[in-house]
């Protein structure tokens, strides 16, 4: 009970405590590539704040709208403390799986297009349409590498996934699934090139075009922590390594090794221009095909 | 009270209503409420014999009601808690449909009641006919008044040329495939010992004796069944007639032919697969035929239902995708029952947990397009928007059962889908094929969610918007939002509380499978109240629990609540903002229709005459017949020649053209071609060996 209790407060600090820190770094680096100063690294934390305090402007009469962003940060919140960071075990491990948590995920997905839809918004409709096609095109990606841990760990539990790849050391089907989940979390976060949905310069911000004061607040909160939460599954049960046996040295390595990938995502963000919604859906599907592969070796046993 | 007695009761209550309502047809109210109280009071008492036998054990009736010696049939009836599953889902639908239909048939004021409660309570009474008897001869009699009493609901809108050509097609396809089921049975009666007979049992024996004997014919009566119960339960793609008699019926009538009669599909299954043949390699081999029809129908009904702008065609072609995942998880449990006892119960427990989810949220579905429709008088999904603020209740139900359908935690649909997945592709491991069907189950999940976030977008979220009638004030009349409520509460509870139905399944399982075949409830499905975990001989390979799933979400709500009001902001209502411009909603609107576009049109091609959309033929012009061409083609083909020597021929003189530019004429490159040769020997032979 302590352990449940614990590790969840520790999940819910690098989740949400955290997060708005790594996006302060990821937007200092490309303000160093575009030779700019950039804003301090802390700068997220007082966006968030003067969100909170700015006014709240809705659409007229009652509307879904208004629930909707409380609910996406409870998803998100909850996603956090399905996956384990730094200590090799969930906090809510023993109460859901893994497919729990790509369900909690999408349920966050649902909530940003509900919200969009009930703004009445057509930019924001445009851009609902475009995160539900992104979706349905990456989470196959997610779920076949998922499942090729499954295989291999012969559990959908999260914690032994972690536990298997530790004791049997690197696999080919791993290594491929890793690969492919690693193309797939530019847009799992919502980074360039597949920012599709949100495409500022097109549609004006998209889902969260009618957005405003606390709302838009616990929106961004939830983008970021989005972010970390799928960093720490990838560095966890993709890289587990290495492992100390020291709880304070291991979520400090946890903590650096989600830095690492913050800093890969945002140099791949800065290069890249965005691309097309029919090209990432034509692009994702091949990957879809193609990451079967890590399946099959995981089948026998590689 | 005697169960057997109270059954009698509920049948009789059915047929009495049916009575009473062509009595009255002329005072549509009378005639609405009667039907209603009958069915109310059946309802009651199924759902009381239901409890029972799940509390008690099976109700058996020794003595047969009816006997025929001549055919050595009887009207045998025994209730096992398969049946009382059924008996429990008829009682609700039953109910919710009825009264939903008393305020909704006043739509159709040029037509005749008479042509809709009668045959709506004879086609409940007919589905408990087809649960509660042990005995094939009347099953396919049970079976065969339901088809007829579904037909006359079909064509119910007798003047509409689209409901009687989709009316035809039905009766047509569903009397061959009750066809199916009677050379079936005939050919398994003839087998029984002297003197002949059509009950269950002796069915069971005669099945085993042609197993033992290892006979053909048991593919032959096998694939017969399958055909028979698959047609009607809409598995691609023989139930291709469902999407257009399921549009067409009244929505009342297409809610419980979803929730009641689509299922007896599975049932039919599930009793012949599991309890008639006895486990063998034939169940090995049937198993993974039902699951792949399952997983095509997944694939190509789900796909299809996202190019649908008509509310009630999509919601039919959902139909198909969802049955195709009770196929998976029932295919996949006969398929293992040779194998592995624990994996076989588990996935055929999924299977009929989706049944019985599926029974809560699709009927719910059905009527909230039922009474978009009632308020508005379109099907057309384009041609609404924003009824969330006209119907706010319909809006709600409607948002519980599409995230139940999807499969978002903690609603209905995600339970037993996590048992589908989970138990598929952890078997899969020993038969990739179901890892590959595992993952196309997941894949179309998500596409179940886009197709029910654009249903919900365009009717009930967006701009308020309604072509054509103009009656938007107010909600459905309360006797419309009862039912509506009520699925969507079982939707709810189901997700929440999942160890009820799964317990009551495992029993319904565990009784038809052979004695001490399943292993313990708590082995199986854990201890994690209220939910489950998947337990296989090696240990817990999944586990959900939605109480600690709920307390998370709930503490994080309030944390987000509070979060957000901390900063005491202002609050103001503004116009939605369009880019600086004023518009008319007609123009700024995002119609149904263009979510999706570029993914769907990934699923969209034709092929000759022939449309493709999301998978689904659509024939767009009929086949002509040009006999100038086939007749070329005929001589096309007798010229061997042409097509078999000359390509193989000119092939040959290209490949030997090419081979020729190795001769330079340098002395030199001859050498290096030797030095290469040796070379490339050398390594074979070093090779081989190793290899």
């Amino acid at each position: 009970m302590s352990f449940v209790i614990g590790f969840s407060l520790l999940n819910l600090f690098i989740a949400l405590g955290l997060s708005p820190l790594f996006e302060g770094v990821a937007r200092k680096l490309r303000a160093l590539v575009h030779s700019r100063i950039g804003p301090p690294v802390i700068q997220p934390y007082y966006d968030l704040l003067k969100l909170l305090g700015k006014e709240n402007i809705k659409p007229q009469g009652k509307s879904f709208a208004q629930v909707a962003p409380w609910i996406c940060f409870a998803a998100i919140a909850t996603a956090a403390l399905l996956v384990p960071m730094g200590t090799g075990r969930a906090p809510f491990g023993a109460f859901g799986d893994s497919i729990l948590f790509i369900y909690v995920v999408t349920l966050v997905a649902v909530c940003l297009i509900m919200t969009a839809a009930a703004s009445e918004n057509p930019f924001a409709m445009v851009g609902a349409s475009r995160e539900m096609m992104l979706q349905l095109t990456v989470e196959p990606v997610l779920v076949i590498a998922v499942v090729t841990a499954a295989i291999n760990a012969r559990s959908f539990d999260l914690g032994h996934m972690v536990n298997w790849y530790h004791f049997h050391g690197p696999s080919i089907s791993m290594i491929i699934a890793s690969l492919f989940l690693f193309l797939a979390l530019q847009a799992q976060v919502g980074k360039l090139p597949f920012d599709i949905a949100e495409a500022e310069s097109e549609i004006v911000g998209g889902l969260f075009i009618e957005q405003s004061g606390p709302k838009y607040a616990l929106l961004r909160w939830t983008m970021m922590a989005k972010q970390i939460i799928f960093v720490s599954l990838f560095t966890q049960v993709f890289i587990p390594w290495p492992e100390t046996g020291n709880l304070a040295l291991d979520i400090l390595i946890h903590l650096a090794k989600v830095l690492v990938l913050v800093i890969i995502i945002s140099l791949i963000d800065v290069v890249n221009p965005r691309l097309r919604i029919d090209q990432a859906v034509k692009y994702y599907l091949i990957l879809v095909f193609f990451s079967l592969a890590g399946v099959a070796f995981a089948v026998i046993g590689a | 009270m005697e169960p057997i007695l109270l059954l009698f009761i509920g049948f009789l209550s059915l047929i009495l209503g049916a009575v009473v309502a062509i009595a009255t047809h002329r005072l549509r109210w009378v005639c609405s409420w009667a039907s209603f109280s009958f069915v109310l009071l059946s309802a009651v008492c199924f759902f009381y014999i239901a409890i029972l036998v799940f509390t008690g054990g099976p109700v058996i009736m020794t003595e047969p009601l009816i006997f025929l010696p001549g055919v050595g049939s009887s009207l045998t009836i025994a209730i096992d808690p398969l049946s009382a599953l059924l008996l429990l889902i008829i009682s609700i639908i039953s109910t919710c449909t009825t009264l939903f239909s008393v305020r909704y048939t006043a739509r159709y004021q040029s037509e005749s009641l008479v042509r809709y409660y009668p045959f709506l309570l004879l086609l409940f009474a007919s589905i408990v006919g087809v649960v509660a008897v042990r005995d094939m001869l009347f099953f396919i009699a049970f079976w065969e008044i339901m088809t007829l009493t579904s037909y006359a609901l079909v064509v119910f809108e007798r003047g509409n040329e689209i409901s009687l050509r989709a009316g035809f097609i039905y009766f047509l396809v569903t009397h061959v495939a009750t066809a199916c089921l009677i050379i079936a049975a005939i050919m398994l009666y003839v087998q029984t010992q002297a003197p002949h007979s059509f009950g269950f049992t002796a069915l069971k024996t005669s099945l085993e004796m042609l197993v033992i004997n290892h006979s053909g014919l048991v593919h032959i009566v096998l694939a017969l069944f399958f055909i028979g119960f698959v047609t009607k339960a809409g598995i691609l793609p023989f139930g291709f007639w469902l999407p257009a008699a399921y549009t067409v019926a009244p929505s009342g009538a297409s809610a419980a032919f979803a929730g009641t009669m689509t299922k007896l599909g599975i049932y039919g299954v599930v009793r012949v697969f599991c309890e008639l043949l006895p486990i063998s390699h034939y169940s090995y081999m049937w198993g993974q035929v039902i699951a792949i029809f399952g997983a095509i129908s997944i694939f190509v009904g789900t796909m299809s239902a996202l190019t649908q702008d008509d509310s009630k065609r999509l919601m039919s072609f959902h139909v198909i995708g969802q049955i195709g995942y009770m196929f998976l998880g029932v295919g996949l449990g006969i398929f293992l029952l040779p194998i592995n006892p624990a994996q076989a119960t588990m996935a055929l427990i999924s299977g009929i947990f989706h049944l019985l989810n599926h029974t809560m949220y699709k009927p719910c579905l059905f009527l909230n397009a039922g009474s978009i429709l009632y308020k508005t008088g379109t099907r057309d999904l384009n041609k609404v928007g924003g009824l969330l603020k006209v119907m706010p209740f319909t809006a709600t139900t409607a948002i519980i059962a599409s995230l139940s359908i999807a499969g978002v935690p903690p609603f209905s649909g995600f339970s037993s889908k996590l048992m589908i997945f989970e138990s598929s592709i952890m078997s899969g491991i020993d038969s990739p094929h179901f890892i590959i069907l595992g993952i196309v189950a997941i894949f179309i999940s998500a596409v179940t969610l886009a197709s029910f976030l654009k249903f919900l977008n365009s009717a009930f979220l967006g701009k308020l918007h309604v072509e054509g009638e103009t009656d938007t004030q107010g909600d459905v009349p309360l006797s419309m939002k009862i039912p509506q409520g009520l699925l969507a509460f079982f939707c709810l509870l189901f997700g929440v509380v999942p160890w009820l139905p799964v317990r009551m399944i495992y029993s319904a399982i565990s009784y038809i499978l052979p004695v001490n075949y399943s292993p313990a409830s708590g082995a199986l499905l854990g201890t994690a109240l209220p939910g489950f975990s998947l337990n296989s001989g090696q240990g817990t390979f999944g586990i959900w629990n939605p109480l600690w799933f709920l307390i998370a979400m709930v503490t994080l709500f309030a944390l987000g609540f509070f979060i957000s009001k901390a900063g005491m902001a202002r609050t103001r209502e503004a116009e939605t903002w369009y880019g600086g411009r004023e518009h008319a909603v007609e123009h700024v609107r995002y119609v149904s229709h263009s979510f999706y576009n570029p993914f769907k049109q990934l699923f969209v091609f034709t092929i000759g005459g022939i449309r493709f959309e999301g998978m689904y033929p659509r024939v767009l012009y009929p086949p002509r017949v040009n006999l100038s061409r086939i007749i070329s083609g005929i001589k096309t083909i007798s010229n061997i020649d042409q097509w078999l020597y000359f390509p193989f021929a000119r092939g040959f003189l290209r490949l030997s053209r090419w081979f020729s530019r190795v001769h330079v004429g340098i002395p030199q490159v001859y050498i290096l071609w030797i030095i290469i040769g040796v070379i490339a020997a050398m390594i074979v032979l070093f090779a081989l060996p190793a290899g």
